[in-house]
């Protein structure tokens, strides 16, 4: 067995990321000129509310990779190793695709529109007692703040966390450096976790999303969330695995890791719909107004069918097709999978940003894939240039063997 | 069932268990079972063994435990006396999601077991010879099956050869019949001595 | 050399010493074949005293009723749910030691699995006794089950999240005693066929159902292990988000929230492993068997506890951080002066749950922390405590103060019947892990015989050379034995 350390990007690769960069571009140019510059303050929404989607949900999935690492890493985890630094790749997109949602999300709140953030209108909070009395949570400056010290952290703690992994690319340790070396691992995953824990699983999605409905709380929200991109990022370190595989790369990763992967997607999507369950049921059994107004009209109104078709495809499909074990070793089927799961957490984002102002009518969603289509050519071709940095077999890591005789 | 002729021999070591496997059957003998004290992984695959489906039968069950709670609920709360709780509507989905859960669960659970139970022919009071009783301890015991044709004396040299220590002709019976085990039963006994 | 199994040299031993498969077997059988000892009579006799107080107690009580308990309002639970909700949590551990760690391929699970899950089903044992007995009229228990009556027929309540209390307790119960025994199946055959005694043959011949350990059996007996740890673990977490529905279903400010379901079940998971730790320290010791409970396994077991406490300490959090951004009335007077205001009636409760549950974990940051013996005692106790409190913190502290402020009582203090059922409970559930732990193996011999040559202190010791081989050439041997 030969094993190809350097990852070459082929060029057809990158012509593909171009591509749909541009068809990025031109959408969002494209929505620009038919929403964004519009004088009516919804249709300027419409085109916000698009780049706040896809910005925001392609930057959870994408540092959903590092998350996964960190897990592991505290885990103690060593099945993962041989294919470790795809999952370094997807993390290193954070501070560019972080930099985009970033000035996104600042944009959206200094900017003038005031529909999807109503409470960056301070003419309307003071009139508004609810929207008043959370003023001090609910403010630019604490949004600003928050939104850039949050990406800056990230990415920092990612860059650290990847820099340690190639720190012993050319050094064999022995049992003793092992121990350190995984004790320094630990304590920095450790530190990543605890930023991860106040951010995404607590403050981050209040500020970012749920602000959007901002009279409208649930407690659930922030794990809700955590649920819906930790699943979607599986199925993207999948599909990169699986796309070096057909590439002859990653000799070491074979189909008991892609079962291993394809487990992770299964049992999180369930999580995932008990989590929705959890949120929906209460809120339906309580029936109390102020909660019910947020499932009104994404279960009962003009989004009804997005909803519902989200919930299919982001439980009932993984639960049917993913629960065989022959289903979680076939490339053709975990691919299928993987693509389905990342397209319905879009949509699951996608219910969570625009029925909060686009109250008349459903967006068309072409738009918004358009947009989305950019954002995948972006991590594409930050992926690539990640993944041929650095070579693709963490070699010296200490549980690397145990990877290569991994058996499910 | 019947008492038969078996030759067993003991192995200590998986690594030297799994090659003496693979040389039985390509020798032609046929391996009636191989008692371990603990699951070994693979051990079945060498020596051939179809995989289970007890998963089907678990999904089975489980599929008729859904089943049968959202059909009962809908039908007592629906059609068989409706009443208003809390204003909501009779065919309440929801609120029976987590019922159904549980049963799901419960018949999935409960039909497994028993099911594994009649597979393997577990129940209190069952007796089976398992021809070693270290084979529950730290012992790999190989049992090959010895039809007419069988040359004894071949055969307990083949498996001496490929590791197989204490190796013995044992008459046993192969079904599972009805006793306890502080009482040695005598009618075996004396039907093994009998097919000498 | 073609391995079957490698474990990194990094990863301490998870049993010590020098053993084999037979030394195995002698270990851990041996507590169950020689004479219990001293200690075990004392400790056995001490539980079944408490068990005694505790049927007498509650024999007080199903015949002068619930008054007897000093519980008098109708606002009012007493201490029954609290003590419910604690017996549940606790029950929680066992499945997810066997089960979801059985999925996430955890090999310290082998140590303490058996334990654990013989606690969880004597825990849920004690949990159940609580809604039955609050019944008062405890002889029509049975209106809880949907069977066709001469009233209607009218069927029980299946929108009550009692009612899903109900049918998750029982059948967690089933799920559980079942996943148990058919994991004791094996050890109970080893048991069986070392046997001298005539009633040893007997007993433990019927307990092991005829088990012989074919290639065939255990093919069928890890299928079946991995599905219902695959079932166990969706129905750990049902469990107890049955329970925090009873709770969050209602409209009661600090109860009406969507976080208690996982908020709930990372607390059961809490104190469970700490009941677990409480259990193991001392077990260990007095059977001799701190080679395959190791310190490991206790620092282990320690992360997890630091883990679930502080994702316990987010959904504290989260929920008062909530309370006070609904703008609520109801939900800031619930959480901001019945629960965080040290003057109000039962502040000190809400204090004493956070620096239990969410502070003193902390400590297990450190490993010389998670590996004192002491200190894990002692820490496990505390949350035990802490999460005893949270619960009757959150009942409570939401309804003691309704809104009519007429009705708003201060201190409930109950009679010695209602203490006695407490410890009455205490007393079956250490009855129960006393009975268990001399009569059956404590931990599972088949599952450590089959992690030992991978973890194993003095297999792992002669894997130097792989451990100091280059991965690549490694990687070439295994494939070209393969």
């Amino acid at each position: 067995m030969t094993i190809r350390e350097n990852y070459v990007v082929p060029k057809r690769f990158n012509m593909i990321a171009f591509t749909l960069m541009v068809i990025g571009l031109l959408t969002i140019v494209g929505l620009y000129a038919t929403h964004g510059s519009k004088e009516d303050p919804i249709a300027q929404a419409r085109f916000w509310g698009s780049l706040l989607q896809n910005s925001v949900y392609f930057l959870l999935v994408v540092n959903a990779a590092m998350f996964f690492i960190c897990a592991t890493t505290l885990a103690w985890g060593g099945w993962q190793m041989s294919f470790r630094r795809v999952t370094e790749a997807i993390s290193a997109c954070v501070p560019v695709v972080g930099t985009i949602c970033g000035v996104i999300l600042l944009l959206i709140c200094f900017g003038g529109n005031h529909e999807i953030f109503h409470w960056t209108d301070t003419e309307h909070v003071k009139h508004d007692k609810i929207l008043s009395f959370k003023a001090g949570f609910l403010n630019k400056g604490f949004f600003a703040f928050m939104t850039v010290a949050t990406i800056v952290l990230w990415s920092l703690l990612g860059w650290k966390m990847r820099k340690l992994s190639r720190s012993i690319d050319e050094t064999p340790l022995n049992v003793e450096e092992s121990k350190k070396y995984i004790w320094k691992n630990t304590v920095w995953a450790a530190v990543y976790i605890i930023v991860f824990s106040l951010t995404v699983m607590s403050s981050i999605p209040w500020l970012w999303l749920m602000s959007i409905d901002a009279h409208w709380y649930s407690t659930m929200y922030s794990w809700y969330t955590f649920a819906s991109t930790f699943v979607a990022g599986v199925a993207l370190i999948t599909l990169f695995v699986v796309f070096l595989k057909n590439n002859n790369y990653l000799e070491l990763t074979n189909e008991e890791h892609l079962h291993d992967l394809g487990k992770f997607m299964f049992a999180f999507s369930v999580f995932w719909t008990y989590l929705w369950f959890s949120q929906f049921m209460l809120i339906w059994y309580a029936n109390i107004p102020e909660e019910t107004t947020y499932f009104k009209p994404r279960a009962q109104g003009i989004y009804s069918g997005i909803f519902w078709l989200m919930f299919i495809i982001n439980f009932l499909a993984p639960l049917l097709i993913l629960m065989r074990r022959g289903a979680k070793r076939n490339y053709t089927t975990v691919t299928f999978m993987a693509l389905l799961i990342i397209f319905g957490h879009w949509l699951d984002f996608f219910q969570m940003v625009f029925p909060g102002h686009q109250k008349d009518k459903v967006p068309m969603m072409l738009w918004d894939f358009g947009v989305a289509l950019g954002f995948v050519g972006l991590i594409m071709f930050l992926t690539g240039r990640a993944l041929s940095k650095s070579p693709l077999l963490a070699k010296n890591h200490p549980f690397i063997k145990e990877s290569v005789i991994h058996h499910t | 069932m019947a008492v038969q002729k078996f030759i067993t021999g003991n192995f200590y070591d998986e690594a030297v268990l799994f090659p003496a496997v693979k040389k039985v059957r390509r020798g032609g003998y046929k391996i009636h079972e191989v008692f371990t004290p603990f699951p070994i992984h693979g051990l079945d695959k060498a020596m051939g063994l179809r995989d289970t489906s007890l998963h089907t039968a678990g999904f089975i069950y489980a599929i008729t435990g859904t089943a049968t709670a959202v059909g009962f609920i809908t039908w007592a709360l629906t059609v068989d006396w409706q009443i208003n709780f809390g204003g909501k509507p009779f065919f309440a989905l929801p609120a029976w999601i987590p019922i159904t859960f549980e049963l799901t669960v419960l018949f999935a659970a409960v039909g497994m077991v028993l099911t594994f139970c009649y597979l393997c022919q577990l129940a209190p009071f069952v007796r089976k010879d398992h021809f070693n009783l270290r084979s529950t301890d730290d012992t790999f015991v190989l049992v090959l099956e010895c039809t007419d044709k069988t040359n004894d004396a071949e055969a307990m040299s083949f498996l001496q050869s490929i590791g197989g220590q204490d190796v013995q002709v044992q008459y046993k019976e192969t079904g599972w019949w009805l006793g306890r085990y502080d009482k040695d039963t005598k009618r075996f006994e004396r039907k093994a001595e009998a097919a000498h | 050399m073609s391995l079957l199994r490698y474990e990194s040299q990094v990863r301490p031993a998870l049993v010590e010493g020098d053993k084999d498969y037979h030394q195995v077997t002698e270990d851990i059988c041996r507590p169950v074949e020689a004479r219990p000892s001293k200690l075990w009579w004392i400790g056995f006799i001490i539980s079944v005293l408490f068990l005694a107080f505790g049927i007498l107690s509650v024999t007080v009580e199903v015949i002068y009723g619930t008054g007897q308990w000093n519980l008098n309002k109708t606002i009012g639970w007493g201490w029954d749910i609290t003590n419910f909700v604690w017996w549940v949590g606790i029950g929680h551990a066992g499945t997810l030691i066997s089960a979801i760690l059985l999925l996430f391929r955890q090999g310290w699970r082998t140590g303490v699995n058996r334990a654990a899950e013989a606690m969880t089903i004597f825990a849920v044992m004690c949990a159940g006794q609580f809604p039955i007995w609050h019944m008062g009229r405890v002889w029509n228990a049975f209106f809880v089950l949907p069977y066709p009556n001469t009233r209607g027929p009218l069927w029980v309540n299946f929108n009550s999240p009692l009612l899903w209390d109900v049918f998750a307790i029982s059948t967690y119960f089933t799920v559980s005693l079942l996943f148990w025994y058919s994991g004791l199946l094996p050890d109970l055959a080893t048991l069986r066929d070392r046997a001298k005694k005539k009633w040893r043959k007997a007993f433990y011949g019927v307990a092991a159902f005829g088990w012989t350990g074919s290639t065939k059996h255990w093919q069928r007996h890890e299928a079946l292990s991995l599905v219902l740890a695959g079932l166990s673990t969706p129905l750990v977490l049902s469990v107890h988000t049955i329970v925090s529905f009873d709770f969050a279903t209602s409209v009661v400010p600090g109860w009406h929230t969507t976080i208690f379901p996982p908020y709930f079940v990372a607390g059961a998971i809490f104190s469970g492993f700490a009941m677990v730790q409480t259990l193991l320290v001392v077990t260990r010791k007095v059977l001799g068997l701190e080679e395959y409970i190791t310190i490991e396994h206790i620092n282990v077991m320690n992360k997890v506890i630091v883990l679930t406490g502080s994702i316990v300490g987010i959904a504290y959090l989260t929920e008062l951080f909530m309370a006070w951004y609904s703008a609520v009335d109801y939900e800031n007077f619930a959480f901001f002066e019945n629960r965080l205001n040290l003057n109000s009636p039962y502040g000190w409760s809400y204090w004493i749950m956070m620096g239990c549950n969410v502070l003193s974990p902390q400590i297990f940051w450190f490993k010389k922390m998670r590996t004192n013996l002491v200190v894990t005692f002692f820490m496990s106790i505390l949350v035990n405590i802490g999460m005893w409190f949270e619960r009757f913190v959150i009942i409570v502290t939401s309804v003691y103060r309704d809104y009519l402020p007429s009705a708003w009582s201060t201190y409930y203090t109950p009679t010695i019947w209602e203490v006695g059922f407490y410890m009455g409970t205490f007393g079956l559930f250490f009855t129960c892990y006393f009975l268990f732990s001399k009569f059956f193996p404590v931990i599972a011999i088949a599952e450590i015989k089959h992690i030992l040559k991978r973890s194993g202190d003095n297999y792992k010791e002669k894997m130097d050379v792989v451990e100091k081989e280059d991965t690549i050439v490694f990687a070439e041997k295994q494939a070209h034995d393969h």
